[in-house]
């Protein structure tokens, strides 16, 4: 280095972070399977419009909630859509399904029915990554937009007792309280939702129409049946209702199972008469009536949420699916028209369906879903094709439908990765394919099972070189996890040799299914990073790392464009850029909560890189808080670069605080790994020299920095200064000198650089010079705020900062009170300016502000209308982005920080 | 445990497949389904599938043991 301190300038704007665009997750090029779910279902013929319902319901437009609620076959979806059909937009509609279940593709949908009906949340609101949890920030910013709105949204949830998750009936009681008069919520339900009925009820906020309410009279009996071409006295009638009570479903299937009889009067007379469960009944008896080819298209299409004809053939072995539910439709009976051609049962008949399937065709069921799997794989419905492999329990099947469609990355990554883990949980040994072998692979790589994972890697790939008419899309998948073992082995050049083999599969392989997964290259080029990376290849890393960081949008890349943004924060780090490091770090974090994905998420390096930075600026408390948050993370043992830079983080700090031993102990990343890793070993011999210096062996400290050289610029600073404050300034300069930066080193290079240089011309003397580079040493680290290297410079450097003009460029930031090795700073200088760039949501500054006004836990729960498990949430968030432990330091800190 | 559930009517043999894991009992115009009963979920569950199968409950008491 010429000179041991340079100007250094960078963007102010910090690096560019992707942000996910607000992409439809929930749309792949108009699915007819989930357009329907937007729809308003259509009314059938023989629908009976009642309009004391419709008025009452229409109270729904003054009134934030609205509940039907009734029976399976009470008439609530219908009458809904009904309702829904006559008012102007927005109207949005969603019928929830079982898979609905978890937060995450809940809100998805919710985001979507709004997308489709012409009431778009922004871009600002983003959109749920994960499955399991959805951010409340993605929910305030809803709630914040759908307020803002002239024209309420009426958003109605069809068979929302469906959802069993408690969190989610709370998000949307909390996004409706926030919602004001901007959202008219209708909630169409079996069970009654967890939400806080009485204070809506009480506040005359609720329309509900209940069971009672949506039981026929004997009047409306009569109008219904003839509809059916039926012709009833009511006092016929009112035995009838008696019987059915009022129940529409029974009503419907009495009509039908009348109009089949001889004599259709006398049959509902007789009926009146039974005993036997309504609908077990009527439905027997309807199902008597229908041709045998009907009877059986029925038993096998109760295995299916959906179908059309073509399935259903493919179900039956037949050509006749299409007449035959074209005729069904017609006659009401047993299945709904979804459009385009897609049908489904009523949800009660295809309940009672399916008993009567295991009654006639006993064991037939795993062989329709295979059947109903390899129709679906065919027409493209990857979904839906796994879940049926599944029930059928054909794993080979199973798992070659997910390899071959290149969706093997989807196990580590967005959305439905839970779900993918759990349906591939039961698959046994059975299943010899390569595929199962991969998607066992893949489950224990993401696990960190190494043993297993490789092992079943290895088969995987034998069985594929034995075979060369195994798809592309399967050597691909095994490339992408072989990339994945060789990072976490450490094992640099096996990710190279993946991620050629990779390069040249891809030309292979179909190019709407890389379109279609992004995922797969944005992770095989995270771990191809993280490998260089752990070699020291910083530029290649750095290459790779951009690539993989800049992936296409979406949810499903989050996750790796999370990892590579704090890889990228480590490489900066390693190369002596803290500042730069820091925002990097950040920004990783903010892409990640809007997704709703739990932090620390996955690999935590970007927490690491702060800690480090923390310990850096002499911010001893944030740094300890940090370490905390990610000791409980599986990578932090298994993953080489997690491992490394939780060992260099934790000695550090443990250096600092006088704990000499125990640094020397946390140094080791006690990893194996098949290649060095230059930096992490600089590191680890880093502060072995430290320790053996704080204890009074100079010799040993010097002997153990042998391995250190300039290739290394942060390490090999720090090991110039052990040098020259173990008395040989000749050697630190020497070492200086060996540096090379090719123009990357940052400020915690130069600074160190230069306090060495000032160390060596004091020794030699030369007070001028020393306090000319002392005070270069200032300039740069005063924006960056290192006080760590000033702290650790020793004794010979207080006289100077001292005196002028060095007393002016270290005042506020570093002085009054440059405290000894092991101390904390004094109180003034460990509060300037903000540490970080503190952002707390409206929500966590809610909860803060009661915090200050003394309230507790449970009373900031009332307050806000949520739970105490929410204000738990928000508080540990508080917590942790003002790095305090206790409330009263955290509003203490708040008021510091102006931000109460 | 062990659970009885009262439903109304007279259930047919086929339907009552559909609760495999219990017995029932078919008397004055009502069905009993007895057995054992794993958890909380369990019981939530059997009255779930209740509902779907379009079945009136009239009574759910938990057997002594």
């Amino acid at each position: 280095m010429a000179s041991a301190v340079t100007e250094t300038h960078e963007n102010a704007q910090g690096p560019t972070v992707p942000i996910i665009p607000a992409v439809p997750c929930a749309d792949p090029q108009g699915d007819p399977f989930l357009r329907t779910r937007f729809a308003l279902p259509a009314r059938p013929a023989t629908f009976l419009r009642r309009q004391r319902l419709v008025d009452h319901l229409d109270q729904a437009r003054g009134t934030p909630l609205t509940l039907v609620n009734g029976a399976a076959g009470a008439g609530k979806t219908l009458l809904a859509a009904d309702w829904a059909a006559g008012l102007p937009p927005p109207v949005a509609w969603l019928t929830v399904e079982v898979g609905d279940r978890r937060p995450g593709v809940f809100w998805a949908y919710v985001l979507q029915a709004l997308r489709t009906c012409g009431a778009p949340a922004s871009d600002a609101v983003g959109v749920p990554a994960d499955a399991t949890g959805v951010d409340q920030r993605l929910l305030a910013t809803l709630a914040a937009e759908l307020n803002d709105r002239d024209q309420p949204v009426i958003l109605v949830l069809d068979e929302y007792d469906r959802v069993t998750d408690p969190e989610i009936t709370e998000q949307l009681g909390f996004v409706l309280h926030h919602a004001g008069r901007g959202l008219r919520l209708v909630l169409a339900t079996r069970t009654e939702p967890l939400l806080p009925l009485h204070r809506y009820r009480a506040a005359g906020e609720l329309t509900e129409i209940r069971a009672a309410e949506l039981a026929f009279t004997p009047e409306e009996a009569v109008a219904l049946l003839e509809l059916h071409g039926l012709s009833l006295p009511v006092h016929a009638a009112g035995a009838l209702v008696d019987r059915t009570r009022g129940w529409a479903a029974g009503l419907r299937l009495s009509a039908l199972a009348a109009l089949e009889s001889a004599d259709p009067e006398l049959y509902l007379k007789e009926f009146e008469a039974d005993r036997s469960t309504v609908a077990d009944f009527l439905l027997a008896e309807v199902l008597k009536g229908q041709p045998e080819e009907t009877q059986g298209l029925l038993l096998r299409v109760s295995v299916l949420e959906r179908f059309c004809p073509d399935l259903a053939n493919a179900l039956t072995l037949r050509t006749d699916a299409g007449p035959i539910l074209a005729g069904l439709h017609r006659d009401n009976a047993f299945v709904e028209h979804l459009g385009h051609s897609w049908y489904q049962l009523h949800p009660l008949f295809g309940e009672i369906l399916r008993a009567h399937l295991r009654e006639r065709l006993p064991g037939l069921d795993p062989e329709l879903h295979r059947r109903a799997a390899r129709w679906l794989r065919r027409s493209g419905f990857l979904p839906e094709t796994l879940a049926h492999g599944a029930t059928a329990g054909d794993w080979d099947f199973t798992a070659g439908a997910l390899v071959d469609d290149l969706a093997i990355g989807q196990l580590f990554t967005g959305l439905g990765s839970g779900d993918l883990t759990e349906l591939f949980s039961p698959m046994g040994p059975e299943a010899r394919s390569p595929a199962a072998d991969l998607v066992r692979a893949a489950r224990d790589l993401s696990w960190y099972d190494l043993d297993r994972g490789l092992a079943r890697l290895r088969h995987a790939e034998e069985q594929l070189a034995d075979d060369a008419r195994e798809p592309a899309a399967a050597r691909l998948s095994c490339a992408l996890l072989e990339a994945l073992a060789a990072r976490l082995t450490g094992c640099t050049p096996r990710a190279e040799r993946a991620a050629e083999r990779a390069d040249e599969l891809r030309q292979e392989v179909p190019a709407h299914l890389l379109d279609k997964h992004p995922e797969l290259t944005a992770l095989l080029l995270t771990h191809l990073g993280s490998a260089r990376l752990w070699a020291g290849r910083f530029e290649d890393a750095r290459a790779a790392l951009t690539a993989a960081a800049g992936a296409p949008g979406g949810a499903s890349t989050v996750l790796p464009r999370e990892d590579s943004m704090e890889h990228l924060a480590l490489l900066d780090y390693l190369n002596g850029w803290p500042g730069r490091a820091e925002r990097k770090a950040l920004a990783a974090v903010p892409e990640a909560e809007r997704a709703g994905l739990p932090r620390p998420s996955a690999s935590g390096i970007g927490q690491l890189v702060l800690a480090a930075v923390a310990v850096d600026r002499h911010e001893l408390a944030r740094a300890h808080a940090l370490l905390d948050e990610t000791a409980r993370l599986p990578s932090g043992t298994r993953d080489p670069v997690m491992a490394a830079g939780r060992a260099l983080a934790t000695a550090r700090l443990l250096l600092v605080r006088g704990k000499a031993r125990a640094a020397v102990e946390a140094a080791d990343p006690a990893v194996a790994a098949a290649v060095a890793s230059p930096w992490a070993a600089g590191y680890e011999a880093l502060v072995a020299s430290a320790a053996h210096l704080a204890e009074g062996r100079p010799d040993e400290a010097v002997e153990v920095l042998q391995g250190v050289s300039g290739d290394q610029p942060a390490c090999a600073v720090e090991a110039a200064a052990i040098h020259v404050a173990a008395g040989r300034a000749g050697a630190a300069i020497d070492l200086l000198d060996s540096i090379r930066t090719g123009g990357r080193a940052g400020p915690a290079v130069t600074v160190r650089a230069a306090l060495v240089r000032a160390q060596a011309a004091e020794q030699a003397g030369d007070t001028a010079t020393a306090r000319k580079l002392v005070a270069h040493a200032l300039l740069d680290a005063r924006r960056e705020r290192l006080r760590r290297p000033f702290l650790d410079a020793g004794a010979w450097i207080r006289p100077l900062l001292a005196t002028p003009p060095l007393h002016e460029l270290a005042a506020d930031w570093l002085t009054p009170g440059l405290p000894r090795h092991g101390e904390q700073p004094r109180p003034k200088s460990s509060l300037s300016p903000p540490l970080v760039a503190v952002e707390l949501s409206g929500r966590e500054r809610d909860v803060l502000e009661r915090l200050a006004r003394m309230m507790s836990t449970e009373e900031v729960a009332a307050d806000l209308y949520v739970s105490v498990n929410t204000v738990k949430t928000h508080l540990k968030s508080v917590y942790r982005k003002l790095a305090v432990n206790r409330r009263g330091d955290a509003v203490r800190r708040a008021r510091d920080l102006r931000l109460l | 445990m062990r659970y009885e559930i009262r439903v109304e009517g007279h259930l047919s043999e086929t339907l009552a497949k559909a609760f495999p894991e219990l017995g029932h009992v078919v008397m004055s115009g009502q069905t009993i389904l007895f057995g054992p009963v794993v958890d909380e979920a369990h019981l939530y569950g059997l009255l779930a599938r209740c509902q779907s199968l379009g079945l009136r409950v009239m009574e759910m008491r938990q057997l002594p043991e």
